[in-house]
């Protein structure tokens, strides 16, 4: 197993250099010069020409590139272009509060999935289950936006259970009070589309031969789904969630705008629209890598699910 | 046997398939009537949609979702009818008193749980032990059904055994408590000849040791007359005849019953044709007395000579390494013009590479392959598109090898398209009718798509596209492998038809060895990708000089010359 | 195929149905399919009609006072609006009298007199509009429909891109394998690595800075398109893989069929449809990264409306009670979305039934 892991992670270097240099084309060759880039939004123009300095942009491309390489390695890509706060401590702050939403999410909406699933597949073809799925279908056409202002207008402004915005510096007090609505609203939207890819994995592995041997031994019904067709349905299912999962880290920015949530999705849409360009560069080439680490911590997982997977 | 009241009692079984909304339902089972007795082998015997499985499933209860029993139907079992019990218990007697194993055993086992556990299960279930006990008698169950070091295996996944144990475990699972009455559908047609043996002789030992009923379901006629005390024949969702294996295999009375025993090749004789199905309906069945001579003498010309031909795979494995597979080594052969070679082994022997691998559809890694004295291995592909007309392959899967988004008139003509064959359009589709109808297919065909026709028919298909170019060679890849008895019948006189007048000659690749005896001239016997033994057809099933050829000769279903046996 | 014709009539038989005629026939059986399709087709009637400007061509005028009340609301109270008016009026209060120090002074009547000569429409704006109005005024049915020809228009021109881009290079990857295939898989890892919603936000992010993705919806269907294929690459890159070693294929080879023709003549019918229903996944998909989009201001340009603005403007207008906007154009990207993915699972099931 030890030569599978160091192999993956031999593999993963052209792509992390492929990652880097997608980012440097898009930011540094298309973006183009800062100054262009920041006309309008930075009236000093000292602060523009340091920055300048900073990119190396009088200077050519491949000098560009070695800048932007030693930035990653060595975790310091500057200060942002608009808060000039410092762009890995605004990384680091700003994963708390997007994690203490997005886990709760991600572990609530696939428990809730899978169940769901599971009785949806038990009583397939009737109609319970095609009403299921066509409100399956319908709530996911209503854009996720008119859910959260209504839902924000709904709970938080008329009925008042929940504040309609804010995060404060306890995390107690994060996660039992502001954090809930949000939390709530991620679930509510991310069930249905859940529920309906994990009801198709359960209808395929009902499908297939090895159940008719079950029940062929005179497994019950319910032996039969919860025993044989589980086990098997959890291999696609987390594939799924191990899919999901570097996408905690960004967060639903949607939620973290709407809701002042100071995570890692509202600091990027900010940085959007302020063309804070060192701001998504770092969170995108660190994410990446995150992603590919996850992605092979999942796959080795999967020996202990999968016991046809194995390791060359 | 006994004479006792049967074990289950199959009346008026008519069951129905419901296709869609707009379809009439399919009628798969047509009021059929039998009987299993007590202590006894029963064979089901029948075609492809013969609705030999379904009847056999509707014993269990494991009919599809789709499924429609009429409510005349009964199916009589100590007391009560099966068709109406209630869920539950149907539950209690599955696996416990009725049992069944199936055709694919890589796919009927649960591939997440080890063997032991699987095998446990029922002892669990319906013998109520604890799971300690429950692996003690697995691990007893895996030894009895021949599992080598079954403490061992007890916790083995199923993908990591062969079919051959695989099936076992099946069995064991099957037997695990003792059932009264076994239902095997088809448990060898996915195995190898040699391990089909074994499995066939392992259900016999076990039905005598625990007196158990089997009802065996095939379409194998030979394995019948191994196996069996009674015969059900059916077709087309009716019972042809029903009988003893002897009075069956001496007496056939039904036209269809005569044309299976008829159409299977022989060990003991090659007519100059096989009879077809569609004679014997029409009452014109017979077998031709005249037999055909086959052999090679050493002044026939050669038309194609392969020597020392070499194929391995390479995989990748390791941190950085490739695995070395080699599947053809050092294979030499020759092809006399207007000649037959037949090529046996068993799957993994390296048989089908052999043929692939001269038409240059795979890349050798050694050896020549001399084709009028140049050797098609060095060739490039400009050069090689000259002689591709010339050496042609029709595979062993009727239903992959025709696109199915194209016409048969658009298959039939791109192959004269490449090659310019005929001076326009307009010839080219006059040749592609007339083949059509050389073939035995009708003209109409020419604008049907491939999903229109069945195995057989596609399979002729696919002949007439490898005719289009008048090839010299053909090779044809397990061709009638996948094809129904009856079918197989029609396509080897076909393919017989063709060499003579076109004097084609053929490698004829497959694990048939009746099959192989009555369509080859020479045969070559391959295993694990080496040339075993290479004699004249009659010769080496005569006189086979190796061991292994002795073993896989020996493995032959005998049931049909039991048949013959009492016939004479 | 003339020849075919010229054939004594033997020949000449029955065109047996291929695939896609067969689909259309399972489809005619399907209600609900059939429903989503008459649904889908009259949303891109209507598209393509507010394209051609024959309806809602005049949505930016501000026809309605502000935050008109719907039809069905004439009655009720509008406080902005009376708000607004009282602004005007104080507008229209006469300046300050400055023409003792005015140089500009004397002319003034001379102007004025000018100016009366030219017919000025005073445009009376209405209390109340079929669907309501915003804050501008600006008619809401109108705006939602051309709201949904932009939205459409951008998802259905981002899913064709991806979809072509996806497909030729999956095509590419799964036939040739080799080299091909570690290069294209490189660049699809490179791709995958970075979260979705964190990849269309760097692409938007350049797009949205600088001008050098195009104009108009241009930029937002490259975005789209660029960060999207690589779900149908992965689709028909495993097709590819699976109908390459498929026996049909091989037969191509053995009868001499080219490389190129083996590709796209025998493989790609095959596969067609696999990237015909990917084709309207993506539709969906990118209608809604449309609209999410635009209501952050990454998405289409300021002076064009999008349902994705009037969510952004609808989010405010909810508090002060005024929720038609949101109405119209949460409830027509609803009924769209809801109608095309049902269409999406009734084309699947058609292209390729299973008993389920």
């Amino acid at each position: 197993m030890t030569a599978y892991v160091i192999r993956r992670v031999w593999q993963m270097i052209p792509t992390i250099f492929g990652v880097i240099l997608l980012i440097f084309i898009l930011f540094n060759w298309v973006g183009g010069d800062p100054a262009q880039v920041l006309a309008g939004k930075i009236s000093n123009p000292d602060q523009i020409a340091n920055i300048r300095r900073q990119l190396g942009v009088d200077q050519p491309y491949w000098v560009q590139l070695l800048i932007f390489v030693k930035q990653v390695f060595t975790f310091d890509f500057g200060r942002s272009w608009s808060t000039n706060e410092e762009v890995s401590h605004i990384i680091l702050t700003r994963v708390g509060p997007t994690l203490t939403i997005m886990l709760p999410v991600l572990f609530i909406t696939t428990g809730l999935s899978v169940l769901f699933a599971v009785l949806v597949a038990y009583v397939r073809g009737t109609l319970t289950d095609r009403m299921v799925m066509i409100a399956c279908t319908v709530a996911m056409s209503i854009s996720f936006l008119v859910y959260i202002i209504v839902f924000q207008w709904l709970f938080g402004f008329i009925l008042g259970w929940f504040p309609v915005q804010g995060w404060s510096e306890s995390f107690w007090k994060n996660l039992t009070y502001y954090a809930p609505l949000p939390i709530m609203l991620a679930v509510f939207v991310g069930v249905a589309p859940e529920l309906r890819l994990y009801r198709s994995f359960f209808l395929d592995e009902i499908h297939q031969d090895y159940v008719r041997t079950a029940r062929a031994k005179g497994v019950p019904e319910k032996g039969v789904m919860l025993k044989h067709v589980m086990r098997n349905a959890l291999i696609p299912i987390l594939t799924n969630v191990g899919i999901a999962l570097p996408g905690v880290f960004v967060g639903s920015f949607l939620l973290e705008v709407f809701f002042s949530v100071p995570g890692l999705g509202r600091e990027v849409v900010t940085a959007v629209n302020r063309s804070d360009f060192p701001v998504i560069k770092a969170v995108t080439v660190y994410l990446a890598i995150i992603t590919m680490v996850i992605n092979l911590l999942v796959d080795v997982m999967y020996k202990f699910v999968d016991p046809r997977v194995s390791f060359k | 046997m006994s004479a006792q009241s049967p074990l289950v009692q199959i009346q008026d079984l008519d069951i129905r398939f419901r296709l869609d909304r707009k379809s009439e339902p399919f009628h798969a089972v047509k009021g059929i009537s039998f009987d299993i007795p007590q202590d006894a082998t029963v064979a089901l015997v029948g075609e492809s949609g013969s609705g030999k499985s379904v009847s056999a499933m509707a014993i269990l209860g494991l009919l599809p979702e789709n499924a429609i029993v009429a409510p005349r139907s009964r199916i009589l079992y100590g007391g009560r009818d099966l068709l109406r019990a209630p869920m539950r218990e149907m539950q209690q007697i599955r696996g416990k008193e009725l049992s069944v194993i199936f055709q694919e055993p890589m796919t009927s086992l649960n591939p997440v749980f080890p063997v032991g556990e699987q095998i446990g299960e029922v002892l669990r279930l319906h013998m109520g032990m604890g799971i300690r006990q429950a692996q003690a008698r697995a691990v007893e169950l895996l030894n009895e059904v021949g599992i080598p070091n079954p403490q061992l295996r007890v916790n083995s996944y199923p993908h990591e055994m062969s079919g051959g144990q695989q099936q076992r475990v099946m069995i064991a699972m099957a037997i695990a408590c003792e059932p009264k009455l076994l239902i095997a559908d088809e448990p060898t047609t996915a195995l190898d000849v040699t391990i089909q043996k074994q499995i066939l002789d392992l259900i016999a030992a076990l039905q005598e040791r625990h007196r158990m009923s089997v009802l065996f379901i095939t379409h194998d006629l030979g394995v019948v007359g191994e196996i069996a005390d009674r015969v059900v024949v059916m077709q087309e969702g009716e019972i042809r005849e029903q009988g003893t294996v002897d009075a069956i295999f001496r007496h056939p009375r039904d036209a269809y019953t005569k044309a299976l025993l008829a159409c299977r090749p022989r060990l003991d004789r090659r007519p100059m044709r096989l009879p077809v199905i569609d004679d014997f309906l029409k009452g014109e069945g017979r077998v031709h007395l005249e037999e055909r001579r086959r052999g090679t003498s050493a002044s026939d010309a050669i038309i194609l000579e392969v020597k020392n031909l070499d194929k391995t795979f390479f995989l990748k494995e390791g941190l950085f390494g490739k695995r070395a597979v080699p599947a053809v080594k050092d294979v030499s052969f020759r092809l006399a013009k207007g000649k037959t070679l037949g090529v046996v082994g068993e799957s993994g022997s390296g048989k089908t590479t052999v043929g692939l691998t001269v038409m240059r559809l795979h890349e050798a890694t050694g050896g020549e392959v001399l084709f009028e004295g140049r050797n098609l291995l060095s060739l490039t592909e400009r050069e090689m598109m000259a002689y591709r007309r010339r050496i042609q392959i029709i595979f062993q899967n009727p239903y992959a090898s025709l696109n199915p988004r194209f016409t048969v008139g658009e298959i039939l003509l791109e192959p004269m398209r490449i090659h310019g064959i005929g001076k326009d359009e307009r010839e080219r589709i006059d040749m592609a009718l007339q083949l059509l109808r050389r073939v035995g297919l009708p003209e109409a065909s020419f604008h049907k798509y491939p999903h229109e026709f069945s195995g057989g028919q596609r399979q002729r298909i696919a002949i007439a596209r490898c005719l289009t170019m008048k090839p010299d060679v053909l090779i044809c890849d397990e061709s009638v492998s996948a094809l129904d008895v009856s079918v197989q019948a029609q396509v080897l006189n076909l393919l017989q038809d063709l060499q003579d007048e076109y004097r084609l000659s053929y490698i004829f690749i497959s694990h048939d060895l009746a099959v192989v005896k009555y369509i080859s001239d020479r045969v070559m016997v391959m295993n694990d990708g080496v040339v075993v033994e290479m004699a004249d057809s009659d010769e080496i099933y005569r006189n086979p000089q190796q061991e292994y050829t002795r073993r896989l000769l020996a493995s032959i279903p005998k049931g049909l010359q039991r048949a013959r046996e009492l016939e004479t | 195929m003339s020849a075919i014709l010229d054939h004594p009539p033997a020949v000449a038989g029955h065109h047996s149905p291929g695939l896609w005629l067969l689909a259309w026939r399972r489809l005619r059986h399907d209600r609900v399919g059939m429903v989503s399709l008459v649904i889908v087709v009259f949303f891109l009637l209507l598209m393509t009609a507010s394209y051609m400007g024959l309806v809602a061509s005049d949505w930016s005028q501000e026809k309605g006072v502000s935050y008109a009340n719907p039809s069905f609301l004439a009655g009720a109270e509008n406080l902005e609006a009376k708000a607004m008016e009282q602004r005007a009026k104080a507008a229209k209060a006469p300046p300050v009298d400055l023409s003792d120090v005015d140089p500009l002074a004397p002319r003034y009547k001379e102007w004025e007199e000018r100016a009366k000569k030219i017919a000025v429409t005073e445009v009376k704006r209405s209390e109340t509009l079929p669907l309501g109005g915003d804050k501008w005024g600006r008619d809401v049915l109108k705006k939602a429909i051309k709201g949904s020809e932009v939205s459409i228009f951008v998802g259905l021109s981002s899913a064709l891109l991806a979809t072509l881009i996806g497909t030729v290079l999956g095509a590419f990857a799964g036939y040739w394998g080799g080299k091909v295939n570690d290069f294209l898989e490189w660049f699809y890892n490179i791709f995958t690595s970075i979260p979705y919603i964190l990849l269309i936000l760097a692409f938007a992010a350049v797009a949205t800075s600088t001008g050098k993705f195009g104009k108009g919806i241009v930029p937002i269907v490259l975005v789209l398109s660029l960060t999207g294929w690589t779900g149908i690459y992965r689709l028909i890159r495993a097709e590819y893989i699976k109908h390459a070693n498929r026996e049909y294929v091989k037969a191509a080879q053995a009868i001499g069929a080219s490389n190129n023709s083996r590709m796209f003549h025998h493989i790609l019918p095959n596969v067609s449809h696999v990237a015909l229903v990917q084709l309207s996944q993506y539709t969906v998909g990118f209608i809604k990264a449309e609209v999410i989009l635009s209501f952050l201001g990454f998405g289409v340009p300021v002076d064009m409306v999008s349902w994705g603005t009037m969510l952004a403007e609808a989010q405010n207008e909810l508090v002060i009670g005024k929720w038609w906007q949101l109405a119209a154009a949460g409830l027509s990207m609803a009924v769209l979305v809801t109608a095309f993915s049902l269409l999406t699972d009734s084309l699947r099931d058609a292209l390729d039934p299973k008993l389920r």
